[in-house]
């Protein structure tokens, strides 16, 4: 390998400017204290506390618990969407316009009202993070179930596939890599959305560790906890997302 | 297999086929030539059961063919792109189409690997039809046509996408599978020399709204070159008389 793929490879560059911020921030810090801005090292220290408490487990597995509830629930009930408006082009309509709406309420509705009917409990970030990511894995898949390719339909037609060979060998196919690609978008916003819920009424998850740490003043930690969320973040995407996607398209 | 045509029609918002009318006995390849717009691919899905006709009837073998509902007979379709699974191999390509005719699994395999044979893509089973090029994508295309022992063979200007060298092999291939196979085959084209290359009987169809302008048996009487001349002329013609006619609609 020449010294350029392995400047890609590293990725240099990236790394080159992640020490440039790291060198401001710890002036930053010097400047104005640790209370508004803890040092790099005092979040090392912090991220290397929780390690060794298992606190990173704890609020870690909490939090992806709900996503895994809330965001699982959406993309199921998305699948049946997709369904319905695979079968009926009136369903199609509906489900599009009934997406469009949702897919433009704020966050804090949900939050808010989740609070009202659900309490201070675990329902509450569950069913804030259905509703947002319910319409950005819907809204994929009925993208992908409308761009079916019809030719190759009207193919399975001519040569008589029974209806269920054609949804199998055509229309699955076709419109996996949109639940995929969906489904990735809709795990990032999940985490966000559960995150900022958590904040109300639940006890565990790195919502509520976060804004613990900020009412017990322990700056560096809200800023350990938010590194935990960006490596969840990152891993997930390259080791859940990429692989599949890569899978799925194969024959690219 | 026996092939009927009679009186068929079709209008969208304005006629496109007045009446069209011939027939075709088992064995017999049948180009469909005309203008371009006369309907020449909607004659062939009204044929093939995937459009209905405003007017008239087809019927295969005494059977008469009813649109969007499962036909008693087997017809194999090559339309003008190869409407391939991208994400099937060319072997699973072939073989789906199989399913519906009860075949099993490995017998699906071996049948799809033996037309894919004979459409000279051995070798390439394991392929999908993105690693693959453009006339070979066709020639699978055929292959899975072929592979359902069809009653009835549509082509519908299955060439189109093809250079002028692909062309010519893929002509000599098709009338050799036809020969080796003795299916009936209907042929759409806008190519003279390619109908009369290949075509046993040729269809002229006239400007929109089509009829039948001329039935010709391409059986060696009629020298080539004099009856691609007279093609080319009669196609002129039509061609003038459909522009005249003004804009679709007027």
């Amino acid at each position: 390998m020449t010294w350029r793929d392995w400047t890609a490879r590293l990725h240099l560059p990236t790394l080159l400017v992640t020490v440039l911020i790291v060198i401001g921030w710890g002036l930053l810090s010097w400047r104005y204290g640790a209370y508004v801005l803890p040092s790099p090292l005092a979040v090392l220290a912090g991220l290397r506390d929780i390690l060794r408490t298992g606190e990173i487990w704890t609020h870690t597995a909490a939090s992806l618990a709900r996503i895994a509830v809330g965001f699982g629930g959406a993309v199921l009930v998305a699948v049946l969407l997709g369904l319905a408006a695979f079968l009926s082009r009136l369903a199609r309509g509906a489900v599009h316009d009934v997406l469009a709406v949702l897919n433009s309420t704020s966050v804090f509705v949900w939050i808010v009202i989740s609070i009202i009917w659900f309490g201070l409990s675990n329902w509450a970030p569950i069913f804030t993070t259905f509703m947002i990511t319910l319409p950005v894995v819907g809204s994929n898949i009925v993208e992908g179930v409308a761009g079916v390719d019809r030719r190759l339909l009207e193919m399975g037609d001519v040569y008589r596939l029974s209806g269920r060979r054609k949804f199998t060998a055509i229309v699955v196919p076709s419109t996996l890599p949109y639940l995929v690609a969906g489904m990735k978008i809709g795990f990032g916003l999940a985490l966000k959305v559960s995150v900022v819920a958590e904040i109300f009424g639940v006890t565990s998850g790195i919502g509520y560790v976060m804004n613990y740490s900020r009412e017990i003043l322990a700056t560096q930690m809200v800023f350990a906890w938010a590194v935990v969320m960006i490596l969840v973040m990152t891993l997930t995407d390259k080791l859940v997302f990429d692989t599949v996607s890569r899978r799925l398209t194969r024959w690219r | 297999m026996k092939l009927e045509v009679s009186g068929v029609g079709k209008d969208y918002l304005i006629p496109v086929i007045d009446s069209v009318s011939f027939a075709a006995e088992a064995g017999e390849f049948v180009c469909l030539l005309g203008p371009n717009g006369c309907g020449k691919t909607t004659l062939l899905r009204i044929v093939g059961g995937i459009e209905p006709a405003t007017r008239g009837r087809v019927v295969l073998d005494g059977l008469p063919v009813i649109a969007e509902q499962r036909q008693p007979r087997k017809v194999g379709i090559v339309f003008q792109e190869d409407r391939l699974l991208p994400w099937m191999t060319l072997r699973d390509n072939v073989g789906l189409v199989l399913t519906p005719l009860g075949v099993g699994a490995a017998e699906r395999a071996a049948t799809a690997d033996r037309y894919l044979k004979l459409a000279g893509l051995a070798g390439f089973e394991a392929y999908y039809p993105g690693r693959v090029s453009g006339g070979m994508r066709q020639r699978a295309a055929i292959a899975r046509a072929l592979a359902i022992e069809p009653d009835l063979l549509l082509m519908d200007e299955p060439f189109g996408a093809l250079d002028a060298q692909n062309r010519r092999i893929m002509q000599t291939e098709v009338r050799r599978i036809w020969r080796e196979t003795g299916r009936t085959i209907i042929f759409v084209t806008h190519s003279i020399e390619e109908a009369v290359a290949i075509g046993t009987t040729l269809v002229m169809l006239s400007a929109r709204p089509s009829r039948v302008r001329e039935l010709i048996r391409n059986d060696g009487r009629v020298e080539r070159a004099k009856l691609v001349d007279d093609l080319n002329t009669m196609i002129m013609e039509e061609v003038e008389r459909q522009q005249g006619a003004g804009p679709p609609g007027a």
